[in-house]
């Protein structure tokens, strides 16, 4: 087994990550996908790291991936406070205020 | 030597100049109740910044040690973006400074936050390394999902702000997915080594392939290109009209430097642009969905600020087309794009800036019939509007005809005249949604019962009007000064 | 890969799946973030089979630790308007996910032949805190700068938009 089965994992991870964006309408749910989907992208980029190991391009990359998901999460999470405070409601196909 | 060392961080200057101010207005706004001076503050500071970038580009100071330079480009690309970035960023800053203050808005995080989303946007256009350019999108979209939120209590801006948020979080997911593949493919981050990479047929080809494939993807959707411009209208119109012409400047035009760099200069080599194998058919097949369906859109709407928000998916669609002739023309292509940039620049907000002018403390001008008479009860106030609206429809004398002229004569000189000739047509749509708010303004009656629109006082607004103004009209009649600097810069770009 | 290392990847594989289904399937937003907890901590054990040391306990401290614990504090902030039913898109956009998704995997997978190469031997501070951290600080510096900036947006951005809206 090789690089080849974490790469094709992490592609998996990403699809499911995605479909769940797509399909919920809960905003809380796809703020978590959007983390799975981060994650798919740490995952894809130890491995390439771990099959380039001459310098630590990938990691150094995965390290900051995660202190931007940790930002995303804060904003995402203030959004999401703002718009039940004035929506009562975290739905997205709620959201259909702004139509022409 | 100390001054040497000092005068080594030169290239990066405005980006230091930026941080510095916005950590300096978070301190002044913690112990100070008085704000009246921030927005001023805030707008010199970023002029101050463009003139900066502007000199260094003149003097050719381009120096920064290899530390920064690996992530962060110090060139004639980068500083020509640093000035338009700075420009939008400070005009923003002095219609905000008119418009928060007559709505009651006036909150000093919001002048941190434009300066802070401004640096993300000038880091991103300097980007050439995979992370620096995650980095700066992120910095970028974060400080604009929290601007397009500021009226937190408005329903319409929270919701703007929910699906900006969400579609733009989706999108920079991809980009980093792609980002991933292509260090995969590559071996490398840096953009310099994917292109060697890639034109000495060394990476893995399905992957490279799928990885441009998210990148552009992800880019579309910050440039706001169909079919991936659902939330520019949605934010566009629940945003605070400063922010709004800020995202559709600044933002805009750090997501279109960090297209050109990719593209161009990471994905330059001839496989990769080819007109069959390559991007370049992506590109033409984008821009004619953009303008066809931005202008189409316009056509149909009531409120002036949701047709600017389509005009402005449209304007995102002329520059694709300049960016389609790239694999003809080089850097002639590329400098059209930089030129439109600039002239759209300074049109969107002399047009967004007449919009904040329109309105009052209570009632805002939103819809045509807002605009209705005004030109004749207020001609000086609606002049503005019709440099602004006539520029972003191409008339000469204004910026946005030579920007139209430069970018259409390139795809004619690229062999692709059906795609100038369908950009003209789309342009010639524009005119009815453009000439409709000249109309309104200067040949129809209020109705009967409607509130009539009473221009708002302020020599922030005046300020802005005036400069955006003297730049469409200087832009328009000389634009040989501002396209030798955007030739320039696309030549060391790719040169 | 062989052995030990083998073995850790699949079982950590397995829970990072089941983990992710939870999260997209559930209908309680809490139920999603024990899911998401699941995913993070077995990807966390995943990151030591490539011999990523500190980011696996920068995943625990940072993802498990804070970002999870800010997804259950707002969940219940929110209280139970939060729950909704399981998946409630519309077929336009299930049958986009779905193609999406699909066309990413085949790619990927067709291309995992060619990057199904061997284990090199690495050297014995990849990946450790004092290799990853030299990293960071003498090479990727600047990107180390520019993250302070983006955390000071977030800080900003999300204090300006969450306060009480009487302020």
């Amino acid at each position: 087994m090789g690089i080849g089965a974490y790469l094709a994992l992490a592609s998996v991870l990403f699809g499911i990550g995605a479909v769940g964006f797509l399909t919920r309408r809960n905003m809380l749910i796809q703020l978590m996908s959007i983390e799975l989907m981060l994650n798919s992208a740490n995952v894809l980029l130890l491995a390439f790291n771990r099959a380039y190991p001459g310098n630590h391009d990938g990691q150094v990359f995965a390290f900051f991936v995660i202190a931007v998901a940790a930002a995303e999460a804060a904003v995402g999470l203030a959004i999401v406070i703002a718009y039940y405070r004035v929506r009562k409601t975290i739905e997205t196909d709620r959201a259909t205020l702004l139509r022409y | 030597m100390i001054t040497d060392r000092i005068t080594s961080f030169l290239g990066v200057a405005p980006l230091l100049l930026l941080v510095a101010v916005g950590l300096s207005i978070m301190l002044i706004d913690a112990f100070s109740k008085d704000r009246s001076g921030l927005a001023l503050t805030t707008a010199m500071s970023l002029f101050a910044a463009a003139a900066i970038s502007g000199a260094i580009a003149v003097r050719g100071d381009l120096v920064a040690p290899a530390q920064i330079t690996r992530y962060l480009a110090v060139d004639q690309l980068g500083l020509f973006f640093d000035v338009v970035i700075c420009a939008g960023a400070g005009l923003s800053a002095l219609l905000a400074g008119g418009y928060l203050k007559e709505h009651g808005l006036e909150r000093g995080e919001f002048y941190v936050l434009l300066i802070f989303t401004a640096f993300g946007a000038m880091v991103l256009a300097r980007a050439v390394d995979l992370l620096s350019i995650f980095l700066g999108l992120e910095t970028m979209s974060l400080g604009a999902y929290a601007l397009v939120a500021y009226r937190r209590t408005s329903a319409r801006a929270v919701e703007g702000a929910v699906k900006y948020f969400l579609l733009g979080s989706f999108a920079a997911a991809i980009l980093l997915f792609g980002s991933a593949l292509l260090y995969g493919a590559t071996g490398h981050t840096d953009l310099a080594g994917i292109r060697d990479a890639v034109g000495s047929g060394a990476a893995d080809p399905v992957l490279t392939i799928l990885a441009l494939v998210m990148i552009l993807v992800s880019l579309a959707f910050k440039v706001g290109a169909v079919p991936f411009h659902m939330w520019v209208p949605d934010s566009y119109e629940g945003a605070v009209t400063p922010v709004t012409t800020f995202m559709s400047v600044a933002v805009k035009a750090a997501a279109f430097a960090v297209l050109v760099r990719v593209l161009a200069g990471a994905f330059g080599d001839e496989v990769s642009m080819d007109l069959f194998t390559g991007w370049t058919p992506v590109i033409v097949i984008l821009a004619v969905v953009t303008m066809a369906w931005g202008n189409l859109a316009a056509l149909a709407q009531s409120s002036v600020k949701r047709m600017l928000a389509y005009s402005s998916v449209a304007h995102a669609g002329y520059v694709l087309v300049g960016l389609a002739a790239t694999y003809e023309l080089g850097p002639t292509a590329v400098s059209a794009v930089l030129y439109y940039v600039a002239a759209y620049t300074v049109s969107n907000v002399l047009a967004f800036g007449s919009l904040v002018l329109m309105g009052s403390k209570g009632k805002e001008a939103v819809s045509y019939e807002d605009l209705a008479g005004a030109g004749r009860r207020h001609p000086a106030a609606a002049a503005p509007f019709v440099v602004g609206v006539l520029s972003l429809l191409g008339m000469p004398p204004t910026a946005g005809f030579f920007g139209k002229y430069y970018v259409f004569s390139a795809a004619v000189q690229a062999g692709m005249t059906w795609l100038a000739v369908l950009g003209v047509l789309a342009s010639a749509v524009g005119a009815y949604y453009y000439l409709k708010v000249i109309v309104y303004l200067f040949m129809r009656e209020p109705a009967e019962d409607a509130p009539i629109a009473v221009p708002m006082r302020s020599y922030y607004v005046a300020a802005a009007l005036l400069l955006s103004g003297y730049y469409v009209l200087r832009m328009g009649v000389t634009p040989g000064r501002y396209l030798d600097f955007a030739i320039s810069a696309a030549t060391t770009f790719l040169g | 890969m062989t052995g030990a290392g083998a073995t850790l990847f699949v079982v950590t594989a397995i829970f990072a799946i089941i983990g992710a289904l939870i999260t997209v399937a559930a209908r309680r937003p809490l139920r999603a973030a024990m899911g998401l907890l699941v995913h993070i901590v077995s990807l966390a054990g995943m990151f030591l089979t490539l011999n990523a040391h500190l980011l696996a306990a920068l995943q625990l401290l940072v993802y498990a630790g804070a970002i999870v614990v800010l997804f259950v504090f707002v969940i219940m902030l929110i209280g139970p308007e939060a729950e909704t039913g399981p998946i409630e898109g519309r077929l336009v956009s299930r049958s986009t996910a779905g193609a999406l998704t699909l066309a990413v995997f085949l790619v990927v997978a067709t291309s995992v032949g060619g990057f199904d190469a061997a284990w090199i031997a690495v050297d014995a501070d990849f990946g450790t805190v004092e290799g990853l951290g030299l990293a960071i600080y003498r090479n990727a510096l600047v990107p180390f700068e520019l993250i302070s900036i983006t955390l000071l947006v977030a800080i900003i951005g999300a204090i300006a938009i969450a306060r009480s809206p009487t302020e």
